[in-house]
């Protein structure tokens, strides 16, 4: 009887502690994203006071190649999958190699250089795009500047393909791979040193060492780091917002600030809604199969 | 903004609209008629001359009093534009630019001007015609000008000196313009007589000389993006990158402004609001109308703040408005300290104003400013034309064929 107050009791805590997380959930993201849902089916201008119901009509605008809503949308969604493309592997790798640099320095300084590495994580998007604008600049910035020194042709950083993937790409990499890389600290003290000390014993080189050790360990952890980076790049919006305006052209106009140019600049919340339902599907979809291919990956090898 | 999520993004809407179901019950008590909710976009170094005319008005007299809010510019629309939504927390009075007011007025969200204007205080007569003639919709007047801004030049005097140019002569036409263009290029210096925008002011400068050449973007509700003026124009700028060479190629945001303010851009056209930065550059330069380059007549782009009054179920704050309202148009000066030129003939024929330096010019310009075409949502119409300029003036595309694309997605946009 005893144990089942308990029980019950403890239950009733632990609720208790998931409650100020679940009243934050709902309020913020569970009914925002359900209303966002009911709008996405209503032809919904921000100032008209009555919003027809049209069913899945901006869905169909989003998939029908005649319609002006398909292009933009195909055209930020396409550009948004390139920088996922573009930017992930470079996250995710560049996060582990800094990682394995930092620990292998000597204890003074491993801290210092942790810090350098991660303190531009901390500074906001807006400071992150001057900044590069003006390394970048075709014709005054320090990059160009350098290679003029050098005797080579300047580089149309930001207003060329590629250099203006590269140059979001560069900004955006310098930017959030700090935190990947603590990240991945963390998990390589989390490794054995036994199993360092056993293969050592065994004759193994550092290299071996690396691809049977430690990776393996660390597994789990770049799972999360590829899930969340990619979501992450998926909702990228301010480097090209700030340092190209989604040019040349649209040739780096993504989904997100077509998005936000039909909310708040068109005002057509419904067809907005939409565009994000879609793109949120999307990212979903992509989570999943993420975590369905490591998973049978570990299935394979257990 | 990396973390604006999907959600974030629906979540804005939604406190924009809950806070509607809130709180803000209050009727219009006789204490409460006679405060104005004022707002304002105003976040950049104009933003502290404002609030000086406002808080000047407060000390004149004790019966009204106004509340000003100064919004961030880049969040401003979206703020009025779900404020208008929810109907709830209205400003009393908020500052609309020019070619936004169509697309508010046609929605039934404004006042017409017309009710102050009947009350004596305010009249039509006090501002200049073009800037009323800017916010009148199916033929009424949904604004009350603040100020005038149409796009200026401005050139360094000591590269005009080096080059053998006189200082104080800005050129006049297409053909002194490219001379001098010429002239001020010193390509060993990497120093450029005109280098030409791509984006960010781009627009203006387009729409300046299109204007000067007799065509006109949009007309009895057509696009005319492939106009023969249209496609010389975009010619005009694109030789001047890769014919005469007096411009860099590839130049990104703000490029053609970060290299006038380093000295190796002669002549560069802006906004009079740029007069604080070119003023604390501490550089030499001179500013006057834009030259006309187009040949036919002489034209610049403009746009106007002006003063919308948002329809309000209670009723609008009229009295205190229009003496609110009577204040500014009299007593704009510090408005034109921010380099703006107001558009009320009270401040910008007074002396005190034609004393200053670069702000008679701005007025100058005001009898042939060219507003945008009143097209709904033209912010959104004019950037397919803005970006397929943006690919000519890179070298990325043909004018002709751009200019083409730009037409079609414009009119499978109003589709």
């Amino acid at each position: 009887m005893c144990v089942l107050q308990e029980t019950k009791f403890s239950k009733f805590t632990s609720f208790l502690f998931v409650l100020p997380y679940l009243v934050v959930f709902v309020a913020f993201l569970l009914i925002p994203l359900i209303f966002g849902a009911y709008i996405s089916f209503h032809d919904w201008d921000l100032l008209s006071s009555t919003h027809k119901f049209v069913g899945f009509g901006n869905y169909a605008k989003l998939f029908d190649p005649s319609t002006y809503f398909h292009s933009v949308f195909m055209n930020g969604l396409w550009n948004t999958i390139k920088f996922v493309i573009f930017s992930v592997p470079i996250l995710i790798v560049g996060g582990l190699l800094l990682a394995l640099l930092v620990q292998h320095l000597p204890d003074k300084l491993k801290g210092i250089f942790r810090s350098i590495f991660f303190i531009s994580y901390a500074i906001s998007v807006s400071v992150i795009a001057v900044l590069w604008l003006w390394l970048l600049d075709t014709n005054s910035g320090l990059f160009n500047h350098l290679l003029a020194k050098l005797g080579a042709a300047p580089v149309q950083w930001l207003t060329s393909m590629p250099y203006a993937w590269i140059s979001i790409v560069a900004a955006t990499v310098w930017w959030t791979v700090g935190f990947n890389m603590i990240i991945y600290i963390n998990a390589l003290n989390e490794v054995p040193d036994e199993l360092y000390e056993a293969g050592s014993v065994d004759g193994a080189t550092p290299w071996q060492k690396f691809w049977s050790i430690t990776l393996p360990s660390i597994r789990p952890v770049m799972v999360f780091t590829i899930v969340t980076s990619t979501i992450a790049s998926f909702n990228i919006y301010g480097q090209p917002y700030l340092m190209t305006r989604g040019g040349p052209g649209t040739s780096t106009k993504v989904l997100l600030m077509e998005i936000v140019d039909q909310a708040f600049v068109q005002r057509q919340l419904g067809i907005a809604s939409a565009m994000a339902i879609v793109m949120a599907i999307i990212m979903i979809v992509i989570s999943i199969i993420q975590f369905r291919l490591t998973r049978n990956n570990e299935g394979n090898e257990a | 903004m990396k973390k604006l999520s999907v959600a974030g993004l629906v979540l804005m809407l939604i406190c924009g609209m809950l806070a509607g179901c809130s709180w803000q019950q209050t009727s219009a008590t006789g204490e409460d008629k006679n405060n104005v909710k004022l707002w304002v976009p105003f976040s950049g170094p104009d933003g502290p001359k404002f609030e000086e005319i406002v808080r000047s008005y407060n000390k004149s007299q004790k019966k009204y009093n106004v509340d000003l809010q100064i919004i961030p510019s880049s969040e401003y629309y979206k703020m009025v534009n779900l404020t208008l939504s929810s109907k709830n927390n209205l400003p009393d009075l908020m500052i609309m630019h020019a070619d936004r007011i169509v697309d508010y007025a046609t929605k039934d969200q404004l006042l017409k001007t017309s009710i102050l204007t009947k009350s004596k205080k305010i009249s039509a007569k006090d501002y200049h015609p073009k800037a009323l003639q800017a916010s009148k919709v199916n033929g009424s007047t949904y604004g009350i000008p603040l100020d005038i801004h149409p796009l200026m030049f401005y050139w360094n005097k000591d590269l005009f000196k080096k080059a053998g140019l006189d200082p104080n002569k800005p050129p006049k036409n297409a053909q002194e313009f490219r001379e001098y263009a010429k002239k001020l290029t010193v390509p060993e210096k990497s120093q450029y007589g005109f280098a030409v925008p791509t984006v960010g002011t781009q627009p203006f400068l387009f729409q300046t000389i299109l204007a000067q050449k007799g065509g006109k973007l949009y007309s009895d509700g057509h696009f005319n993006y492939t106009s023969k003026e249209a496609l010389n124009t975009l010619n005009f700028e694109r030789d001047l990158i890769y014919k005469d060479k007096v411009s860099p190629s590839g130049l990104a945001i703000d490029g053609d402004l970060k290299l006038f303010l380093q000295g190796k851009n002669a002549m560069h056209f802006n906004g009079p609001w740029m007069l604080a930065q070119f003023e604390d550059s501490g550089m030499n330069y001179g500013v006057a109308p834009v030259p006309q380059i187009g040949e036919k007549q002489q034209k610049v782009w403009a746009n106007s703040h002006n003063f919308v009054i948002p329809k309000k179920k209670e009723g609008e704050k009229l009295g205190a408005i229009t003496d609110f309202l009577n204040y500014v148009g009299n007593h704009g000066m510090a408005w034109a300290e921010s380099g703006q030129a107001p558009a009320s003939k009270a401040v910008y024929t007074s002396k005190a104003f034609q004393k200053l330096n670069q702000q008679p010019k701005v007025a100058e310009s005001f009898d042939f400013a060219e507003y945008p075409p009143q097209v709904e949502n033209w912010g959104q119409v004019s950037e397919f034309l803005n970006q397929e300029i943006n690919l000519v003036l890179l070298g990325k595309k043909d004018s002709k064929k751009a200019l083409k694309d730009a037409q079609r997605k414009a009119e499978q946009y109003l589709e």
